[in-house]
């Protein structure tokens, strides 16, 4: 039964059995994260024990999901399930890990909203997207995709890529470091060619180090108590590292400050930020106070061309951010629809039996037209025999192709390939309203 | 040509404050809506009410004779399209349509105000003039338009420079360009400005020249050189001296005040030759 209420012939079903944020604890999701050795393991054996003509394995921090198509096993969930456990070497049951099962159109409506990032932990984060075609590599790699996972994820990140310019879905920065980065793009334009200070080396710089990387900056400095961890990062960033006593030193030369440190007092004085200024000749500096109690002087911000943030003010932004996306969430889902309905209609015009009608049809409309074209060249009487002569050609013409046609739904992928490439050589079009029909 | 040119002239005269006015409502959704769809749709009304301006100075033109550019209308008129130019040419310079809702309201303002003195009867014919006498009051118009720009771009800058610091983050936080990019609009228009001001002013020298009609000491040459110096420090003091942020934006803000006040202090107060009727 698919989660829509009808009954699914597990034999065709697209399904998709996993586990995600809202589903399970992370210690269950953190033991689930495939390498490429164990995704290439769960697509044979799906192969293998269920029969799967077309697979794909998702798995990132936040989900791990398999999707297949054509599996034979009467409990597709339970033995992916086993697969998982198998392959990991981790116990699903009492673990608060819960499986949900998805069948065709949902599994599918499923992988839309997962790579349009209506699924995220974040709502409408960009990872994602980067991860479903990660997946979409591996199955290509290790025999798991065929027409339909191919399609189904061309389709679906085409899905993505709209909400993403159609909507607000991932607009606007969704944690502090980003809003950092966020802010001194506002004052700064372009940050690429600017300088920054980071004082501290803990998981908040790291992270807002990682923010002005992505946004193009390569200069970095970093004032840390431990020389050990500052070189730490500093490695990573190519940066030079100096004491927290050196910040007067090293302040005038930065553009954007971010500052994440333990420690107990003021670091940056409001004269050390004065100082500073009057040697960058008042160009404007950006401070990013990140530390709980601050590291800055909040008396600084009262200087001209000095912007100072904490993170009361930077989680404004970030608040205002999900709003935004959260208000923008119907508009995507109207996308996603729209777009599920479109790879419906491709994946139903797959159907055997519509497509050998379609087939015969196309050729007998042309002998029609043709017959009428030319009636006035032959004689009334003649009419019965002429049709009948036509008729003979078109069923001799099309004996052999349709047989071949008919014989395809023995073929699985090969099958859908040929029908395919039928539809697409004779301009069959899409059915709209087939009924789902053994291929 | 001519019976037609008179004909059509009344439509491009109701038309144009209906294209701007499209064109402001257009810029107005750019900035209410984030999404992309329909952000081209301000700039190509914008555009097309600026060919058709075009098309109706320079109708106007075939039919007097001249550059029309003779009362308080045409500069009116002038001035909008020239602002509109402008502002065309920062907006693409810049890749941003979002400011485009402070700018072309105004101008559309402008335009209504040019029609409406428009529907009134023209005055007595205007003698005919030199060409480059022309390009004098055009490149004047022209430069009064890029300043009132830069200082839109100014005013714009101050805002969001205070709304930052503040920690505000609001629509116009999210709408507005980046403090650099705004301060880079004000000083181009304000460069552009200077530029063209120092034509008209040498131009309108070079008349007086060979002329002898009005004098050196005229009142408002010595107030537009005065604008033209205060421009001239304010370039020179973001491009030399370094200077940057609100200081900077006070020096042009500054210009354009001076630029206003001395409009107002000629016309009501002092005796010019340069005076539209």
């Amino acid at each position: 039964m698919s989660a829509t209420g009808h009954p699914v012939s597990t034999e065709l079903d697209f399904v998709c059995v996993g586990l995600n944020h809202e589903t399970s604890p992370i210690e269950v999701r953190d033991a689930l994260v495939m390498n490429e050795e164990e995704v290439e393991r769960t697509l044979r054996q799906l192969r293998e024990r269920a029969a799967a003509a077309e697979a794909l394995v998702l798995s990132t921090c936040n989900r791990t999901e398999i999707y297949a198509r054509g599996v034979t096993h009467p409990d597709p969930a339970g033995l992916i399930a086993s697969l998982l456990e198998e392959i990991k070497g981790v116990h699903l049951s009492g673990r608060g890990a819960r499986l949900y099962t998805f069948h065709e159109p949902d599994s599918m409506r499923h992988l839309f909203r997962v790579a349009s990032g209506l699924n995220s932990q974040v709502l409408g984060e960009p990872q994602i997207l980067g991860q479903v075609k990660d997946a979409m590599d591996l199955a290509g790699r290790h025999g798991g995709s065929g027409p339909v996972t191919a399609r189904l994820l061309e389709a679906a990140l085409h899905c993505a890529k709209r909400t993403r310019s159609e909507t607000g879905i991932g607009r606007g920065p969704v944690s502090a470091p980003f809003a950092a980065v966020n802010v001194a793009a506002k004052v700064l334009g372009h940050v690429a060619d600017k300088r920054a200070l980071l004082i501290g080396a803990g998981e908040m710089s790291g992270l807002a180090a990682k923010h002005l990387m992505d946004a193009g900056l390569v200069t970095f400095a970093i004032a840390n108590r431990s020389r050990e961890r500052g070189e730490a990062l500093g490695k990573c960033l190519s940066a030079r590292v100096v004491s927290l006593e050196a910040i007067p030193v090293v302040l005038p030369g930065a553009d954007i400050v971010v500052s994440a440190t333990s420690a107990p007092g003021v670091l940056v004085t409001e004269d050390m930020v004065r100082t500073a200024m009057k040697l960058r000749k008042n160009r404007p500096l950006l401070i990013f106070d990140l530390a709980v109690p601050r590291d800055v002087d909040p008396a600084a911000a009262r200087l001209p061309n000095v912007f100072l943030h904490d993170l009361d003010a930077l989680g404004a932004i970030v608040a205002q951010s999900l709003e935004q996306r959260r208000a923008e969430v119907p508009r995507a889902e109207a996308i996603v629809e729209e777009e599920v309905s479109r790879f419906l209609r491709w994946y139903r015009s797959l159907e055997l039996k519509p497509t050998i009608t379609a087939f015969r049809g196309h050729f007998e409309r042309i002998a029609r037209e043709e017959l009428e074209r030319h009636k006035g060249r032959f004689r009334p009487e003649d009419q019965p025999a002429l049709e009948a002569f036509t008729h003979g050609i078109i069923q001799k013409l099309l004996h052999h192709p349709t047989t071949r046609l008919s014989r395809a739904g023995e073929n699985g992928t090969d099958a859908l390939s040929r029908i395919d490439a039928v539809r697409d050589l004779f301009d069959l079009g899409e059915e709209k309203d087939a009924d789902r029909n053994p291929r | 040509m001519t019976p037609r040119i008179d004909s059509v002239l009344p439509l491009l005269t109701t038309l144009l404050p209906v294209l701007y006015a499209l064109s402001a409502a257009a810029y107005a959704r750019i900035y209410v809506r984030e999404e992309s769809t329909g952000a081209r749709l301000g700039p190509v009304i914008l555009r097309i009410a600026v060919l058709v301006h075009v098309a109706y100075l320079v109708s106007r033109g075939f039919l007097e004779g001249h550059f029309p550019l003779a009362s308080v209308y045409d500069f009116l008129s002038a001035t909008g399209l020239s602002m509109a130019l402008v502002y065309l040419y920062v907006e693409a310079k810049e890749g941003t349509p979002n400011t485009g809702v402070f700018v072309v309201p105004i101008i559309f303002l402008i335009q209504v105000v040019s029609t409406a003195y428009g529907l009134i009867p023209p005055g007595p014919k205007v003698p005919i003039r030199p060409f480059w006498f022309e390009l004098h009051t055009m490149s004047a118009v022209m430069s009064y338009s890029a300043f009132s720009v830069s200082a839109v771009y100014g005013i714009l800058f101050l805002a969001l420079y205070r709304e930052i610091k503040s920690n505000r983050f609001s629509l116009f936080y999210r709408r507005m360009p980046s403090l650099e990019t705004l301060a880079q609009m004000n000083i181009r228009a304000a460069g552009g400005g200077l530029v063209l001001l120092t034509c008209a002013i040498g131009l309108g020298l070079g008349w007086l020249h060979s002329t002898g009609q009005g004098t050196f000491g005229d009142p408002k040459i010595w107030l537009t050189v005065g604008v033209w110096c205060i421009f001239a420090f304010a370039l020179l003091a973001y491009h030399r001296l370094g200077w940057r942020g609100p200081l900077a934006i006070y020096a042009s803000l500054v210009g354009f005040t001076t630029l206003l006040l001395s409009r107002v202090l000629v016309d009501l107060f002092l005796h010019s030759f340069h005076e539209f009727r």
